[in-house]
């Protein structure tokens, strides 16, 4: 399973321009979503989109700039909720490098709260089996051949 | 009271509820047995284990006067629905970011 979200991509274009999309709300709103951000550390911000109640989201991503260097880099939390106030939260990392003929975009969305346990999930797929059959085993002392502790 | 119902990762982002279910990682636990690893009273491990049972992360099966916590994979698929979902979001903008940026760079 993804515990990490990941996208690396080479744009044909100055990093200077690759970040006006990123930075730029006009530009934002044309690939992104509509935004009131701004380039300036802790400005807080959001993003608004399309309430998905069947997945609990009301649609705005609460968002502010952690980090931020022209041309560069870029960091903003997303934390999203039903819009009762409950929150996930997590965070989108940005990174330019320019390269001589573009420059190469890596975005990383991660730092989803508690998503160290993840893991367990991956753990539990293999030992499915093995865990039922020691419920079972509880439910019915018997039918392995020994008797109940 | 009832809780407030909370999505996965907000079940999760709680430190005695993740710790239940690394306990549960291990082994099926009463609650009983669960509460002997934690310094909070049993009626607040009990608690904790409606809310992981309520979102799916456990089932609870009652085995004689006990009742058996495991693991559930309904919870942690909602997690993964989520990650799964930003992952596709964000191939998709960043897609969308690549048309506009091709056609700036083509107008020069």
């Amino acid at each position: 399973m993804a515990k990490i979200i990941k996208h690396q991509i080479f744009y044909p274009n100055p990093a200077a321009e690759v970040w006006d999309y990123l930075t730029v709300p006009a530009l934002m709103a044309q690939w992104l979503m509509p935004t009131d951000f701004k380039p300036v550390e802790g400005h807080e911000f959001k993003f608004t989109s399309k309430p998905m109640p069947d997945w609990d989201f009301d649609g705005i991503f609460h968002c502010k700039v952690l980090e931020i260097v022209q041309f560069e880099k870029l960091v903003y939390s997303w934390d999203f909720g039903p819009g009762n106030g409950q929150m996930t939260r997590s965070e989108v990392h940005w990174a330019l490098t320019e390269k001589s003929d573009g420059t190469e975009l890596v975005l990383i969305h991660r730092g989803f709260e508690g998503s160290e346990i993840l893991p367990i999930f991956d753990a539990m797929e293999k030992g499915w089996l093995q865990n039922i059959n020691k419920i079972n085993k509880l439910l019915n002392p018997e039918s392995d051949g020994k008797p109940a502790a | 009271m009832e809780n407030p119902r909370l999505d996965a990762f907000q079940v999760i982002a709680d430190p005695s509820r993740r710790q239940i279910l690394y306990l549960l990682s291990k082994d099926s636990l009463t609650i009983n047995a669960l509460a002997e690893n934690f310094d909070m009273s049993r009626p607040a491990v009990s608690k904790h284990v409606k809310v992981l049972n309520e979102s799916g992360f456990i089932s609870i099966r009652d085995i004689g006067r006990e009742r058996y916590c495991t693991l559930h994979e309904d919870g942690f698929k909602e997690l993964q629905k989520w990650l799964e979902y930003f992952d596709a979001f964000w191939a998709g903008k960043l897609k969308k970011l690549e048309g506009l940026l091709k056609d700036k760079a083509a107008k020069k």
